[in-house]
């Protein structure tokens, strides 16, 4: 049965990844105007050789399909092309980029989400009184205060409090573990806060759903305490679609890492794309945003799995 | 001067005895597109690379007067056109391999050469031949007279002859002769320099290493000094250094910068093609108030050459369009006999000082009834769109040189390299070549002081302001000397307290 | 319950925050253009509520007709990815079949990419202007209303009244006008809501990294990203700027939230 699903969704999976695949390739064609004399730009001397050498490098010579069609098998052996300014492999800067991204996002989704299964059961236990409805205004201000804006009202409030607190800017984890994780909290921290927000607001309504369910009156007619009714049957429940909810999260935090990277100075993937943008690197924005996605769908596809694992409805 | 530097050494010196040696860490706002010398064009690159890994045959020191660099000295022929330049001995690239003439004389070829598209090609453009006479003597032969030569050398990095026709090592891989060497760049993240063993001044460099961190965000750089994570931030604007001011093992130098902003005209388009339009429009900017709004009060209104420049510079106050008069500017819109109202396209560098200035500007042109249309690009397309003469206004900035040839020739003769304006004017490319063949400094100066007052009002160009540059550092960072040309030449001598 | 005093409350509260933004000409103080360099970087006083700018501009004046030109935005983005996402989920769960499959997989695609990355993508492409801001919106919200129309659309298509529609002969149109689309009516309002608050949110997002509005024109991400670069000596720039991002975004995304409680049967007994 799951392998029926699986199947299925694997093939969904390959049509939109190729979709996907078709869009970003026709990035560079979208440009208006010769997007190689605009990449060239900044450069200080443009020569009608230059321009035709970038050209054939890229592939822009060539009948559009073929096009596809080289770069896309070129992308499937690894091979993403090379960044127009540094000449270094697409695939090389991607993986120098890639860490502080997934560990930025890690520890944000392991922060929102931690938080989130106690707020959420809370709001539900107190439903209907004055502290449900103030926390669930105070959850709709976390899903809306820009994470920008939140962070630079962080770093403001850190240097006139405690200005010799080195919590900013970004170290390796291989270097300094322990300062590595002290810079990456206020970031996280910035980056959690409408996931919190959102998954805390599921919780409270998965919850809620769950408590009126039949199995829950069933458990509170054996006397079990409340609390055990709250945690151990209600919460359970309430997981699916917050496991959901998990994996379309992600790629809001791939897309919100791009802004918080940019306030806080961490060298990652979001820093990668702004930077390509800028310098007009189209082979490297396109390879960037294509990688982001892959995985941005490959979670999701991973999450679809886990459900259909997970719930028996969608099994049967 | 010689005194002096030797002052210093000695100085730094006696820090460094009782320190360990340390690594400096700077915070700079954005990642360099590339590293080769030869190449670059951005201040980002500049500062990295300029006066730590590579060194030039001459130097500007503080004054911006020219000081012996990897030469040691050098004679100049009675006509003008042959120098000979002797070469320190023991100078060694960071790979190992010893400096010689030959390195310095493929290293103006490749300048020079078309293959490699240097913009530094159009400096040396007098330049006939180098030739390594001797492993340490060098001559270089001139076409005409250039009396900007050794300015121009200043900026003319020695590599390694081996990558004469190589355009693609040197910008990943630096290899030059300064204090520091290439140790490696994390693109985005920090470029990371060490001390240069067989650096050819014994006792120098006192530090163990530069650490370049890139931290796009002013804020976050600002409390990053304040904290002590890092130890400088090199050539800031005045918005990031004025908060600075008074924090506690915080210390600012400012020096008046070089570089210069400007708004270009496009003569080759009505109504910009007419002088007394352009002479309104320099009337009608009020420079004062844009240093005040742009600047933040940290800069002075200039004309066409840097006040820094004592010795080549005209007072702006010679200038009569240096008085803002609305009034005045208007009646010579109307003596001019253009249809009005006037509506021009103003394209702006993406950088937070000139958008500011270009704002201002489109204030104070509405004014007298100028309709400018702000147009915010992209750094690429700017700077296409600014060499293809693709504007009616631009607003930018440029590096400014210490020798008024260096860019005036380029930038207003006709058929300059830059001359994006499109600008021809006979009596001044008289003037302009003039100049060049004058060895007499007198002639030469008023030679340029007319040429100042001849495109102050009613040149292709209105200057705008002269900005203060400012570097913020750690009190315990000693021996820094800040710049004019934002070299960061004199980390060879920075000690670190502890 | 009865009282609803979340929805009446997020009501009034955008209704004055979008009334102040449509008559932003009328009602602000100070042209938002007009410069004062003597007057650069006053605090908040009688005379600038809010406080003044590095060129002397009145930031409240400034943020009335930034949150104009954000709404403006914004809701030309959601409307036009309201009109096409929902036009095609409709017909996609109205005729089945190979439109339904095309669209829908078509949608995925667009799905697939996170949000900002999606709207930085097609702004990169378009060049940074305001209205690529608005299509990159657009283009981003477009398959999300595909999806949120189709579902609940799917299942009023097979419904009794509707069968009883057709079986009585009526023209495809007509079901589609009269039955399907009043119907809907409640979740394309929530959703509506719900997601002008986010393109809020997006437009800000693009207007503070460079790819929105451009200078000199008033925009609330636009301030922030200038404020920020003064943030230690006149905070209240950004401070102000952001509140009016976090207002507006607030106010549309708590009333879509009320708003589903009030339509939303299923939800009706958990408010």
């Amino acid at each position: 049965m799951i392998l029926r699903v699986a199947g299925q969704r694997l093939g969904d999976l390959a049509l939109v990844m190729l979709g996907m695949s078709f869009l970003v390739f026709a990035m560079i064609r979208l440009v208006p105007g010769d997007a190689v004399a605009i990449m060239l730009g900044a450069n200080t001397e443009v020569t009608p050789e230059r321009m035709a050498a970038l050209r054939a490098e890229l592939g822009l010579d060539q009948p559009m399909l073929v096009q596809y069609g080289v770069w896309l098998s070129n992308v499937l052996t690894g091979d993403l092309g090379r960044s127009l300014w540094t000449g270094r492999p697409v695939a090389a800067e991607i993986a120098g980029h890639v860490w502080p991204t997934v560990q930025l996002t890690v520890v944000a989704l392991v922060l929102g989400a931690g938080l989130a299964v106690p707020l959420g059961c809370l709001m539900a236990t107190w439903r209907g009184r004055w502290a449900d409805g103030l926390l669930r205004i105070v959850t709709v201000l976390g899903l809306t205060i820009p994470s920008f804006w939140f962070g630079i009202l962080m770093i403001l409030t850190l240097s006139i409090l405690a200005p010799e607190v080195q919590a900013l800017g970004y170290v390796p984890f291989s270097e300094d573990p322990l300062g590595n994780l002290a810079r990456l909290a206020l970031p996280a921290l910035a980056l959690a806060l409408p996931i919190l927000a959102n998954l805390a607001r599921l919780v409270r309504s998965a919850m809620l759903d769950a408590l009126a369910q039949d199995y829950i009156r069933t458990a509170r007619a054996k006397g079990l305490s409340e609390r055990a009714v709250v945690y151990r049957h209600a919460l359970a429940n309430a997981l699916i679609p917050f496991v959901t909810s998990v994996g379309i999260m992600t790629g809001y935090l791939l897309g919100g890492a791009i802004v918080v990277e940019q306030v806080f100075a961490i060298p990652g993937l979001g820093r990668l794309v702004l930077g390509a943008i800028s310098e007009r690197n189209y082979p490297l924005l396109q390879a960037t945003i294509l990688v982001i996605t892959a995985s941005f769908v490959l979670i999701n596809f991973a999450v679809d799995l886990l459900y259909a694992a997970i719930d028996p409805r969608i099994r049967a | 001067m010689r005194k002096a530097i030797l002052a210093a050494a000695l100085l730094a010196g006696g820090w460094a005895g009782g320190s360990q040696a340390q690594v400096l860490q700077i915070a700079v706002d954005g990642s360099p597109a590339g590293l080769d010398p030869h190449l670059v064009t951005a201040f980002n690159s500049f500062q990295v690379v300029s006066g730590t890994i590579y060194e030039a045959l001459t130097a500007i020191d503080r004054n911006l007067s020219i000081v012996p660099g990897l030469a040691s000295s050098w004679t100049v022929s009675s006509d003008g056109k042959t120098y000979t330049f002797q070469l320190r001995s023991g100078v060694r690239f960071h790979s190992g391999a010893e400096m010689t003439a030959e390195d310095v004389a493929s290293s103006i070829r490749r300048v020079q050469s078309p293959a490699i598209g240097s913009a530094l090609a159009s400096r040396l453009a007098a330049v006939d031949q180098a030739v390594a006479t001797n492993p340490t003597t060098v001559t270089l032969t001139l076409k005409e007279p250039f009396a900007g030569l050794l300015t121009a050398l200043a900026g003319i990095a020695i590599v390694p002859r081996t990558l004469e026709a190589d355009k693609d090592t040197l910008q990943r891989a630096p290899n030059g002769t300064g204090p520091f060497r290439f140790v490696e760049w994390q693109p985005n993240s920090f470029i990371a320099l060490a001390k240069h063993d067989g650096y050819w001044q014994s006792s120098r460099p006192q530090l163990a290493g530069v650490r370049y961190s890139i931290v796009p965000e002013s804020q976050t750089r600002q409390a990053g000094l304040g904290s002590g994570q890092f130890h400088m931030l090199a050539n800031i604007d005045a918005a990031t250094a004025l908060p600075l001011r008074g924090r506690p093992n915080v210390q600012i130098q400012d020096t008046l910068e070089l570089a210069y902003s400007l708004i270009g005209f496009n003569t080759s388009k009505a109504p910009f093609d007419n002088p007394k339009v352009r002479a309104a429009i320099n009337t009608a900017l009020n420079r004062a108030e844009i240093v005040q709004a742009a600047l933040f009060g940290a800069g002075v209104p200039g004309g066409p050459l840097s006040p820094a420049l004592k010795d080549w510079a005209v007072d702006v106050a010679e200038f009569p369009c240096y008085r803002p008069d609305p009034a005045r500017a208007r009646a010579l819109l109307a003596e001019a006999g253009v249809s009005q109202p006037i509506t021009a396209r103003m394209i702006v560098l993406p950088r937070q000082d000139i958008r500011d200035i270009a704002q201002v500007v489109q204030a104070q042109l509405g004014a007298i009834g100028i309709r400018v249309e702000i147009v915010n690009q992209e750094i690429g397309q700017f700077v296409q769109d600014w060499r293809n003469s693709n504007f009616d206004l631009f607003a930018s900035t440029n590096a400014g040189s210490i020798d008024p040839d260096d860019y005036f020739f380029r930038a207003f003769r006709t058929g300059g390299s830059t001359n994006v304006y499109k600008y021809s004017n006979p009596e001044l490319d008289r003037l302009l070549d003039l100049a060049r063949t004058q060895g007499n400094q007198a002639e030469r100066r008023a030679t340029y002081a007319q040429v100042q007052r001849m495109i102050a009002c009613e040149g292709p160009a209105a200057h705008i302001a002269y900005a203060q540059l400012f570097t913020a550092h750690r009190t315990t960072v000693r021996g820094f000397e800040i710049l004019a040309n934002r070299s960061l030449l004199s980390l060879g001598q920075v000690t670190i307290a502890p | 319950m009865k009282r609803q005093p979340l929805l009446i409350g997020s009501i009034v509260l955008v209704s004055v925050l979008v009334l102040a933004a449509v008559a932003a000409p009328w009602i602000a103080p100070y042209d938002p253009m007009a410069q004062s360099i003597l007057r650069r970087f006053r605090p908040p006083s009688a005379e600038h509520w809010l406080g003044t700018d590095q060129f002397g501009r009145d930031t409240f004046s400034r943020m009335l007709y930034g949150a104009r030109a954000s709404l403006t935005v914004s809701v030309a983005a959601v409307g036009t990815a309201l009109l096409v996402g929902g036009t095609l989920g409709l017909l996609a769960a109205f005729y089945r079949g190979w439109c339904d499959r095309i669209s829908m997989r078509l949608m995925d695609v667009l799905f697939a990419f996170p949000v900002m990355l999606l709207a930085i993508g097609v702004v990169a492409i378009l060049g940074p202007t305001s209205s690529s801001a608005a299509v990159a919106i657009a283009v981003v919200y477009t398959p999300i209303f595909a999806r949120l129309i189709r579902a609940p659309a799917l299942v009023i298509a097979s419904s009794d009244f509707v069968m009883g529609a057709r079986a009585i002969g009526a023209s495809n149109a007509r079901i589609l006008v009269h039955h399907m689309l009043p119907n809907l009516a409640s979740v394309i309002l929530v959703q509506t809501s719900l997601l002008l608050s986010a393109a809020i949110l997006v437009e800000a997002s693009l207007a503070f990294l460079g790819l929105g509005t451009q200078p000199p024109a008033p925009s609330l991400g636009l301030m922030l990203s200038e404020g920020r670069n003064v943030l230690s000596f006149s905070p209240w720039i950004a401070v102000f700027s952001g509140l009016g991002i976090v207002l507006l975004a607030f106010g549309f995304n708590l009333m879509g939230d009320a708003l589903r409680d009030r339509l939303d049967p299923r939800l009706a007994g958990h408010g």
